[in-house]
């Protein structure tokens, strides 16, 4: 295999791994704050790429203001999920929170197949489909697009908990009884959460939709954005990054070598043994926060 | 934090037959009583379990936390009954409390530490020169500022939870077993640290500690609680002169078993 082709297929798995890593963003964004990882997060995703099309399509808005219009809503819908299903579970035992948000994935996945049906619609962000040549390099467009608004929601929330409300939110997922004690509002912050890996559910939702229509398939990007967010340590942001990165090229390369001999399928297969290794090995991840223990 | 509010009269705290329930069931306090007066220093003594972090959780209002509540009598703050109100309103009304076993935020600095603390109303420019106070008055935890908190040694961690409550302008403190397992050094440095806040800004302080010779020696009055009740309040002069008090809790107070010192944290997180 020539070393060209076999750049090319670690590039293109580095733009794909970015958009898994984008999707992990809102798990580690809620996982931060509130310690569970948010099996609805796939639902949300499909969610947003269906309220946008319902807003463009059956409401006439042009596609940004209805990508505009989404975010705003899907923010509010998330501090609504936290307020009304999540708040009231605080203090009970973490298995029936993380029962609480597959209940939310099930019932969000059963409404939008009774509203929107089953057939997959595409999203029509306008983006060519010609082929992008880097050098000798076949790149898409539409991923360097997603891995471009990837790195700039990355930048973003990096700058954010350095502000004092993201300082704040990182007190909160440190120790929460303190940040009671020093008069933190933690309800307030761990809504903020949820509004924000809404918001990262919006960018997921119509950059997915767009690579691989909207329909509910979607919601099963959980399964890849949960092993990057593993990977990554579940709480880290840099971690979700490089693990996304990661899985993206050994997925792409891994795959077309294994594709050859075992005849396709292979995708999957090199996706769950990360995911078991990880667990096994490395229960953390690349970047996970270990107790800080003092000698 | 105003020198003026030592001048005021009555109580910054009161409280008044308090009870709490832990559970809807076990009683934890059963009726105690104590009154904290403007800019003064106050310590709650008692053995292990005899109610006195409960008193403090009461105050704050950290009992929620802990599936706890105040199922009788009242406590004023200020005059002004506080009820059931969150512990960020009443934080916000100058009650601040340092939770025992230091609880500072480990994966964060110790300046971020204490900016996460400082209220959202004040400017940045507040902001900074609240953090050079503390930093005045805890010079080591200037020192080492950019290192992540939980490296701090056992000193300097509860040198920066007392200043990060002092981040939340706190008109009323209150300690939690400040010197637990820290060398008599280092108790001695923080509670002069402690009278000297009091002095200059006429803090008032509610302390709780089983060290109670240490304590005795800074505050002006002392309650003794035992088995969720006030068995005995006085000066502090004649608290230590008690020869009840110095039985069992002057004398014996250095010799605390190693399960006492060693704090191990087993720290719930927010909804584990």
């Amino acid at each position: 295999m020539d070393i060209a082709y076999l750049s090319e297929l670690a590039v293109n798995g580095a733009l794909t791994g970015l958009l898994y890593s984008l999707f992990a963003l809102g798990l580690v964004l809620i996982y931060k704050s509130s310690s569970v990882p948010n099996l609805a997060q796939g639902a949300l995703t499909m969610l947003a790429a269906y309220v946008v099309l319902a807003l463009s399509r059956q409401l006439g808005f042009p596609l940004w203001l209805a990508i505009a219009a989404t975010t705003i809503i899907m923010f509010f819908a998330g501090l609504g999920v936290e307020k009304v299903a999540l708040r009231r579970m605080a203090g009970r035992p973490i298995v029936m929170i993380l029962m609480m948000t597959l209940g939310l994935d099930i019932f969000i996945r059963g409404s939008t197949l009774a509203v929107w049906g089953g057939t997959s619609r595409s999203m029509e962000l306008g983006i060519s489909y010609d082929p992008l040549f880097l050098g000798p390099i076949l790149l898409s467009r539409i991923n360097l697009a997603g891995a471009g608004v990837a790195i700039a929601l990355f930048v973003a929330f990096l700058l954010f908990f350095r502000t004092r409300h993201g300082i704040r939110l990182r007190a909160i997922s440190d120790d929460y009884i303190a940040s009671w004690s020093i008069g933190i509002s933690v309800e307030h912050g761990v809504a903020l959460s949820w509004g924000m890996a809404s918001v990262v559910a919006v960018a997921s939702g119509v950059i997915w939709g767009e690579i691989q229509g909207v329909d509910q398939s979607l919601s099963q990007l959980l399964l890849k954005g949960l092993t990057v967010a593993v990977l990554g340590g579940l709480d880290s942001i840099a971690g979700a990054i490089l693990a996304g990165i990661f899985l993206g090229v050994v997925e792409n390369v891994g795959s077309s070598y294994l594709d050859s001999i075992v005849g396709g399928g292979s995708r999957d297969l090199i996706v769950a043994a990360v995911l078991i290794f990880t667990v096994m090995l490395r229960p953390h991840g690349l970047f996970g926060r270990h107790d800080i223990e003092r000698v | 934090m105003k020198p003026e509010d030592v001048h005021k009269s009555g109580p910054i705290l009161s409280m008044n037959s308090v009870e709490v329930l832990y559970n809807s069931v076990m009683l934890a306090i059963k009726g105690v009583s104590i009154e904290v007066p403007h800019g003064g220093m106050v310590a709650l003594l008692g053995s292990n379990g005899a109610g006195k972090s409960t008193t403090l959780k009461a105050i704050s209002g950290l009992l929620t936390a802990e599936r706890g509540k105040v199922s009788r009598g009242e406590i004023r703050f200020d005059g002004n009954v506080i009820g059931d109100s969150l512990p960020q309103e009443r934080v916000e009304l100058g009650i601040c409390h340092v939770i025992e076993g230091r609880r500072v935020f480990e994966h964060l600095t110790p300046d971020e530490n204490l900016e996460a603390a400082a209220p959202m109303s004040l400017s940045r420019g507040r902001v900074a020169s609240e953090k050079a106070r503390i930093y005045d008055y805890f010079p080591r935890l200037g020192e080492r500022k950019t290192s992540l908190a939980g490296y701090l040694s056992g000193g300097e961690q509860q040198m920066l939870a007392i200043g990060r409550a002092l981040m939340t302008q706190p008109r009323l403190l209150m300690l939690d077993e400040p010197s637990l397992g820290l060398a008599p050094f280092l108790v001695a440095e923080i509670f002069e640290i402690i009278k000297r806040i009091n002095r200059d800004h006429g803090l008032s302080v509610l302390l709780v500690e089983q060290n109670a010779l240490a304590a005795l020696d800074i505050v002006s009055h002392g309650y003794l609680i035992e088995n969720g009740r006030v068995v005995m309040h006085d000066t502090a002069e004649r608290l230590k002169a008690n020869s009840d008090i110095q039985e069992f809790y002057l004398g014996g107070g250095q010799a605390r078993s190693f399960h006492d010192i060693k704090h191990y944290r087993r720290r719930k997180r927010w909804l584990s």
